[in-house]
């Protein structure tokens, strides 16, 4: 993976907490660093050119207008006012190759800098078992910090650890060895076939970036929320929220819209497509 | 008409396999090469100006062009050139490589096989950056209406472009005169790739768009576009046989998905 920085600009050292999206359901992640890109007036900062990342481009995605700045695959943004670096992935990893995906990017945080690490992703709200609505809409987390996944700032704002966590699960036991270089387990590759329930959540791309980020010595938070494929905007405040809280950032750091917190990105306007065609009636 | 009722919105969501950890990596495949013609000019080549067409009508246009000259082709292992005609031909599953000029300063590539978005990054880097290193770049592809997430009307042609930083500081009058592709739509594969390079390159960079994917209209619109380009094209002749690529009697879409049974 090679990062290629924009023509012009410089990247600040000071940016030393990473954000970046895992993909999932709902795309939920992708949309709240659209809007933490957008709200925090990231700038771009450059390019992450990886061979595993499926190419696609787009024009500006975050406006007020756009003008036909091209939007490349995996972008790095940089919000001087807020200190942190936001990482926006716009298209999926080839099939097969995530793990080699999450090594690159934890790679790339190391080496830049990086010293903390944010992932944010959704959870398919039918592998939720334990409802209790009486709390709202429930972000939960999972951490470095303990060996159980468990981390003091995020239990303080009320986030809920991800008990389905098992370190020495078999596919978490294989994801941990696979990005250690001197791991001494040698685990079998997790066939399809083999997989059970309990391997959803080490078999989503939050959990391979969770375990190569760990690998790589950063401090990693994982911040999670269950949905189901629809309209995932709430979803996408209610994760864009977390991570600003776990940031600690005050709303002054934000540039949103008529004096408020947020900006809703130009590009979300035409996210269901073109409004109906009215001639029909 | 379309039945607003069933019709399919742009896929922007996963299929759960797909975002798998443990799904099998693919089997390796060897990599995609460039074979030049005798006598074998020096690599990198380096053309002022790389067109390269992907869409049908482009590529209707690009082999109807008189006066190129073909120096090469680009092979992608995995496909076979069985059913290949030795003259090029718009039914050839080929990605070759013309001049048009002595000195290859303008090459065309015409994309007629089908290059998987698994495959597109590898190839995009031997046509931009590697074995031909172009100071500018002009791609012809369709608007995919999988990925638009405006209104497409059968019988209204349109076109829009992407530009790369490098283009949008080039003098106006050298830039082309079209209307930005919206925000909130995406173009993938291919074409996608090849902009991304020219981008990550510094190169300057043009990707058209245009719709629909089979007309008339849209071959006579970009033959002006590219006569305008390059005022030397021989456009002319462009327009015989024109009735006869209107239909889908010319390369298909998706024509990667085809069987490779029949050849």
């Amino acid at each position: 993976m090679e990062f290629v920085v924009e023509e012009g600009k410089r990247v600040h050292e000071e940016c030393s907490t990473l954000i970046l999206p895992a993909l999932s359901i709902g795309n939920v992640g992708q949309l709240a660093v659209d809007l933490l890109v957008s709200s925090t007036a990231g700038e771009r900062v450059g390019y992450l050119d990886d061979l595993n990342l499926l190419p696609c481009v787009g024009n500006d995605a975050y406006g007020p207008l756009p003008c036909g700045d091209l939007a490349l695959p995996l972008e790095v943004y940089e919000s001087s006012s807020t200190a942190i670096t936001l990482a926006q992935q716009r298209s999926p990893v080839a099939k097969g190759m995530m793990i080699k995906f999450a090594e690159n990017i934890a790679e790339f945080a190391a080496s830049s800098g990086k010293k903390d690490v944010i992932v944010l992703s959704s959870l398919d709200f039918q592998r939720l078992h334990n409802l209790d609505l009486s709390r709202g809409p429930q972000v939960y987390y999972l951490s470095n910090a303990e060996s159980d996944g468990r981390d003091d700032r995020c239990e303080r704002l009320g986030f809920g650890r991800l008990r389905e966590y098992d370190s020495e699960g078999r596919c978490w036991k294989y994801l941990s060895s696979v990005f250690e270089e001197n791991s001494k387990d040698e685990l079998s590759f997790p066939s399809e076939d083999e997989l059970e329930d309990m391997d959803y959540y080490p078999s989503l791309p939050f959990a391979a970036l969770f375990s190569a980020f760990k690998a790589r010595g950063l401090k990693v938070t994982c911040l999670l929320c269950y949905c189901s494929e629809g309209d995932n905007i709430p979803d996408a405040f209610l994760l864009a929220e977390a991570a600003s809280k776990l940031m600690g950032l005050s709303p002054d750091k934000f540039h949103g819209e008529e004096g408020g917190k947020w900006r809703i990105p130009y590009s979300w306007k035409s996210m269901y497509g073109a409004p109906p065609d009215m001639s029909m009636f | 008409m379309e039945d607003v009722l069933t019709e399919n919105p742009p896929p922007s969501r996963f299929i759960q396999d797909d975002l798998n950890n443990f799904a099998s990596p693919p089997e390796p495949l060897p990599s995609p090469f460039i074979v030049l013609s005798n006598p074998k000019p020096d690599l990198p080549l380096k053309p002022s100006l790389l067109l390269i067409s992907l869409s049908s009508p482009s590529l209707y246009i690009f082999h109807s062009l008189p006066s190129k000259t073909l120096i090469g082709t680009l092979i992608l292992p995995e496909l076979p050139v069985s059913g290949n005609t030795i003259e090029p031909s718009l039914q050839d599953k080929s990605c070759n490589i013309y001049s048009l000029s002595n000195d290859n300063s303008i090459l065309l590539v015409s994309v007629q096989l089908p290059v998987s978005p698994e495959r597109s990054n590898l190839v995009s880097r031997l046509l931009v950056g590697q074995d031909i290193v172009p100071e500018r770049v002009i791609i012809l592809d369709s608007i995919q209406s999988r990925n638009f997430r405006g209104r497409l009307s059968p019988d209204e042609t349109l076109a829009a472009k992407l530009e790369t930083s490098s283009e949008k500081k080039a003098a106006a009058t050298s830039r082309l005169n079209l209307d930005y592709f919206p925000s909130g739509s995406v173009i993938d594969g291919l074409s996608a790739s090849l902009l991304s390079r020219c981008q990550l390159k510094n190169i300057r960079g043009t990707l058209v768009v245009s719709w629909p994917e089979f007309d008339p209209s849209v071959v006579r619109f970009l033959g002006a576009l590219l006569k305008n380009i390059v005022p030397g094209l021989d456009v002319a002749s462009v327009g015989k046989d024109l009735e006869m690529y209107s239909s889908r009697a010319g390369l298909k879409k998706d024509a990667w998905v085809e069987s490779d049974l029949y050849t």
